[in-house]
């Protein structure tokens, strides 16, 4: 937590001091510091081998969260053909979660893959956000403050699972709509999501990161040939709280294996370490450039002077 | 709420008596055999969003070996190497009943609490609802039984709200209507 | 306006005092020295303005629209593609072109070329106007567009590069705002506030050139936010700052040489002698520095695909289009703007100018919209949303021509400095 602390504060002091033009002395004090999450951040582990598409989980989701009424009932199973620029059905602004089917050759019965926010340790939002809108808690949930969002929309383009969500019908109130974890009905309490509360399946398995994680290990270890031997999130985007399990290759469900297997901040620091070098040598290289060039007109103005005097 | 549930664990304990009763004899006597548990049972721990389920043991029995659901715990023997490891299956457990091992709130502070025990073997138990699907929707699709929700249990009318459907449908909601394109523009 | 400038010696205004001893008065000046009926019979003699007129009757409807109704009701912004053309084309596309402010500031206060003075002034302006339209493309695209300042005071976010796109953008408008002030003192007749930017110009200069160096390459380091959304051989995590940086070096040299070009096309009476006589000098000097900068350019676009290791990708279609990008928008222009400046044609530097200027947005729309998502599918901008574009880069020509026509930008002022 501390570590974690210090290596996003500081980037922050970082910038903060650009923009009071200070001099940043340790540029290179954090990096390669590695990064690990909070220690008892919750997590959840998905099973593609358990999940049988009932869509229990989006109907609860939509309850909890008090979100608008779907137009299809949450057990009509046509919704799974719906697809939309050719893509099967997301997240936005009337829902958190959804589950879709995949077939996929070789498996005798389709896939399902629930997605959600998966609640990156590092994230992404988080990190691009300009004013700050977004927290990771110590439970693990990254939830949003909708009351200093400026709309920029950043989160959504950095979010590498697509999750935030903008409610583009509304002039007037627009913000991100997103999966919070349940955070403020239940994981404050330490009481899983209502998702997972009601997967019949238990196809979610709600505990700590950590545990999840061996969890998940345990699963692949004790049934060799069931899973793929990853867990996608264990690593992905700097580890997320949301894991997935699959018996397939997990970009047949539908899940992006282009995604880094580090934070995307990794993408930026880069960018953002020149800062305060630019702000340092610029100034005296250009007015050095400046004296330079103009020397001869300060000799020429030199030598008028001297002629005046005599 | 909470006193709701301990309601339906103590019912749906009650509906295992006949199980419960095999176990005061003496555990050294082998093998229980499916004739031993009632030929039906009503399973109603859930029965919140779903009616309690009838559960024809009798059929099943006839169907499958106790090891498939019971795993070590009836004396029969087990099939899964796993199990086997430590649980030789020839001795009956002091109980056979689900909801003994599987917690009805898996994910309570006793639940993780036990995650947390990486020297426990079964740190990944599942939780009572996860123990009854898995087993018998995992079977039914491979002898294909029956795996539709409402195929074992009916929706009560508080699932039909939960799910929008039935009374509670969305206005104007054709079933099997579902738009091959829809959402925004 | 030539009709009323060959008419009447007292126009187009060059002095604080008419010939006849006396003083303009600020509405005179602003009514450019011609009565409101002349004023009129000019304005609408153009079919220029007629058709700014039409694109406003269609346009400002829509931008209603959009503030009424949400983004929705205008644009085809989806959860995929949370960015459009307001920020594809007005912020990704108007703050490169704009680079022409701090790139001639820099050429002429630090260098101390003052052979490029005449333009100084143009380029200035043209920076200034592109940023705070840049801002307005901003305004209507966000969400919120009302909390503007929440990420300058009440919630801060330091660590992000938006943070600091907005923070420079704001203070380098500001900047841009001071440098052209003398041009706007010398035109109101307030002398003491010319004096004093004056002292504080190397200062200001130096500041540009800071603020400028890091938001155009914050803005490439915007998209290192989505490393496996963009196609490759438009992202590289290392290099993507510097390529939006060097390009935007000729990208506002280019913007320079082709309002230049409309300056002295249609603005004949504004301009003066010195502006006139040594404008193709300065844009064959300006030519050579887009080539400089072009070659530069092409050679760190040409390393990033060999540090990415991205060769195979040059063969297929996304490879293909990306050779056409790079051919058409940099490479072409590159040996124009070379062997105009060698042959001394202004001509074919011009036409260079105008395509690299093109070409510059042509790169950053690849970049924000076509080659971003390209695994999923593409998304064609809703016209409504192609027409407020359009509108606001009218309103962005109006404002231009506007200033042009009164403050000495392209013209010495001949009255007290």
């Amino acid at each position: 937590m501390n570590k974690q602390l210090s290596r996003r504060g500081f980037i922050k002091g970082g910038l903060a001091g650009t923009v009071a033009a200070t001099v940043l002395k340790d540029t290179n004090a954090d990096a390669g510091h590695h990064f690990e999450a909070y220690p008892n951040a919750m997590g959840v582990i998905v099973d593609l081998t358990r999940c049988v598409g009932c869509r229990s989980c989006e109907a609860a989701c939509n309850k909890e969260q008090e979100l608008p009424a779907q137009p299809e009932p949450f057990d009509d199973f046509n919704v799974f053909d719906q697809r939309l620029h050719g893509q099967r059905r997301r997240t936005d602004e009337t829902r958190y979660t959804v589950v879709n089917r995949y077939e996929v050759p070789g498996q005798d019965h389709p896939l399902f893959r629930k997605q959600q926010c998966n609640h990156c340790n590092e994230p992404a939002c988080l990190t691009s956000c300009f004013v700050n809108a977004y927290t990771k808690t110590p439970e693990g949930a990254v939830i949003y403050n909708s009351k200093v969002c400026v709309g920029c929309r950043t989160c959504m383009i950095a979010c590498p699972f697509y999750v935030p969500t903008f409610k583009y019908s509304s002039a007037f109130k627009p913000k991100i709509m997103k999966c919070v974890f349940c955070y403020d009905t239940r994981l404050k309490e330490g009481k899983p999501p209502a998702c997972v509360e009601a997967c019949p399946q238990e196809a979610l398995t709600f505990g700590k990161r950590d545990d999840m994680l061996d969890v998940g290990h345990q699963r692949i270890r004790m049934n060799p040939g069931k899973y793929v031997e990853h867990i996608y999130g264990e690593h992905e985007a700097g580890g997320t709280s949301w894991m997935y399990l699959s018996p397939v290759p997990f970009d047949k469900v539908g899940l992006d294996t282009d995604v880094p297997q580090e934070p995307i901040l990794n993408y930026v620091t880069g960018f953002l370490a020149i800062v305060p070098m630019v702000l340092t040598i610029w100034p005296a290289l250009f007015t050095g450039f400046h004296l330079l060039a103009t020397r001869k007109d300060r000799i020429e103005e030199l030598e008028n002077d001297d002629k005046q005097e005599a | 709420m909470q006193t709701g549930k301990r309601i339906t664990q103590t019912a749906w304990t009650l509906g295992f008596l006949g199980l419960g009763i095999t176990l005061l004899a003496p555990a050294n006597v082998p093998a229980m055999s499916g004739e031993d548990a009632p030929e039906v049972i009503e399973i109603d721990s859930l029965s919140k969003l779903y009616g309690p389920v009838t559960f024809d043991h009798g059929a099943h029995v006839a169907m499958a070996t106790c090891a498939d659901c019971h795993h070590h715990t009836t004396g029969t023997g087990t099939a899964d190497p796993s199990c086997a490891r430590c649980h030789d299956g020839k001795e009956e457990a002091e109980s056979v009943s689900c909801s003994d091992c599987h917690a009805a709130e898996p994910f309570n502070d006793e639940g993780l609490k036990r995650m947390e025990n990486h020297e426990l073997f079964h740190m990944d138990k599942p939780g009572l609802k996860g123990a009854y699907h898995l087993n018998c929707i995992t079977c039914h699709q491979e002898i294909g039984g029956a795996t539709g929700c409402q195929d074992c249990h009916t929706m009560t009318e508080a699932g039909e709200k939960r799910f929008n459907t039935g009374k509670h449908a969305p206005e104007g909601y054709t079933p099997g209507a579902a738009h091959q394109d829809s959402g925004k523009h | 306006m030539k009709k009323f400038s060959t008419s009447n010696p007292a126009i187009p205004i060059v002095d604080l005092v008419k010939p006849d001893g006396s003083s303009w008065t600020l509405k005179e000046k602003l009514w450019l020295g011609l009565t409101p009926q002349q004023y009129k019979e000019q304005f609408f003699r153009n079919w220029i303005n007629w058709m700014m007129v039409g694109i406003f009757a269609i346009g400002i409807p829509i931008i209603i629209q959009r503030y009424i109704f949400g983004l929705e009701a205008v644009t085809h912004a989806s959860n995929d593609y949370p960015w459009g053309l307001f920020l594809g084309f007005g912020l990704f596309g108007m703050v490169p072109l704009s680079a022409s402010g701090f790139m001639l500031g820099t050429t002429v206060e630090i260098f101390g070329r003052k052979d490029f003075l005449p333009i100084e002034r143009l380029a200035l302006l043209n920076g200034l106007l592109g940023y705070f339209f840049a801002v307005l493309f901003l305004e209507v695209d966000l969400g919120m567009p009302w909390r503007l300042p929440y990420p300058m005071f009440i919630s801060l976010g330091p660590a992000a590069v938006l943070f600091l796109v907005a923070w420079h953008v704001a203070t380098y408008l500001s900047v841009q705002i001071a440098e052209l002030v003398p041009a706007f003192c010398e035109w109101y007749g307030w002398l003491k506030g010319k004096r004093w930017i004056k002292s504080i110009v190397l200062g200001l200069t130096v500041s540009g050139i800071i603020l400028s160096t890091l938001h155009q390459g914050a803005l490439g380091a915007l998209f290192n936010y989505a490393p496996a959304k963009i196609h490759p051989l438009w992202i590289s995590a290392e290099f993507q700052w510097i390529h939006f940086f060097c390009s935007s070096i000729f990208a506002g040299l280019s913007m320079v040489i082709v309002s230049s070009t409309l300056v002295i096309w249609t603005m004949q009476w504004r301009v003066d002698d010195r502006f006139r006589d040594s404008l193709d000098r300065i844009t064959l000097g300006l030519g050579k520095g887009c080539s400089y900068a072009m070659i530069t350019y092409l050679v760190i676009k040409i390393i990033a695909i060999a540090h990415d290791q991205e060769w195979a990708y040059l063969l297929t279609g996304w490879g293909q289009y990306y050779l056409l990008e790079l051919g058409v928008a940099v490479v072409l222009p590159m040996f124009m703007f070379a062997i105009g400046v060698k042959n001394h044609w202004v001509g074919i530097v011009r036409i260079a100018a105008l395509i690299s200027a093109v070409g510059i947005i042509w790169n950053r729309l690849n970049t924000s919209m076509i080659a971003y998502n390209w695994k999923l599918y593409p998304e064609i901008p809703h016209w409504k949303e192609v027409w407020i574009c359009i509108t606001l880069y009218s309103l962005y020509f109006l404002t231009y021509r506007f200033i042009l026509y009164r403050l000495p930008i392209v013209y010495e002022w001949k009255g007290e400095k």
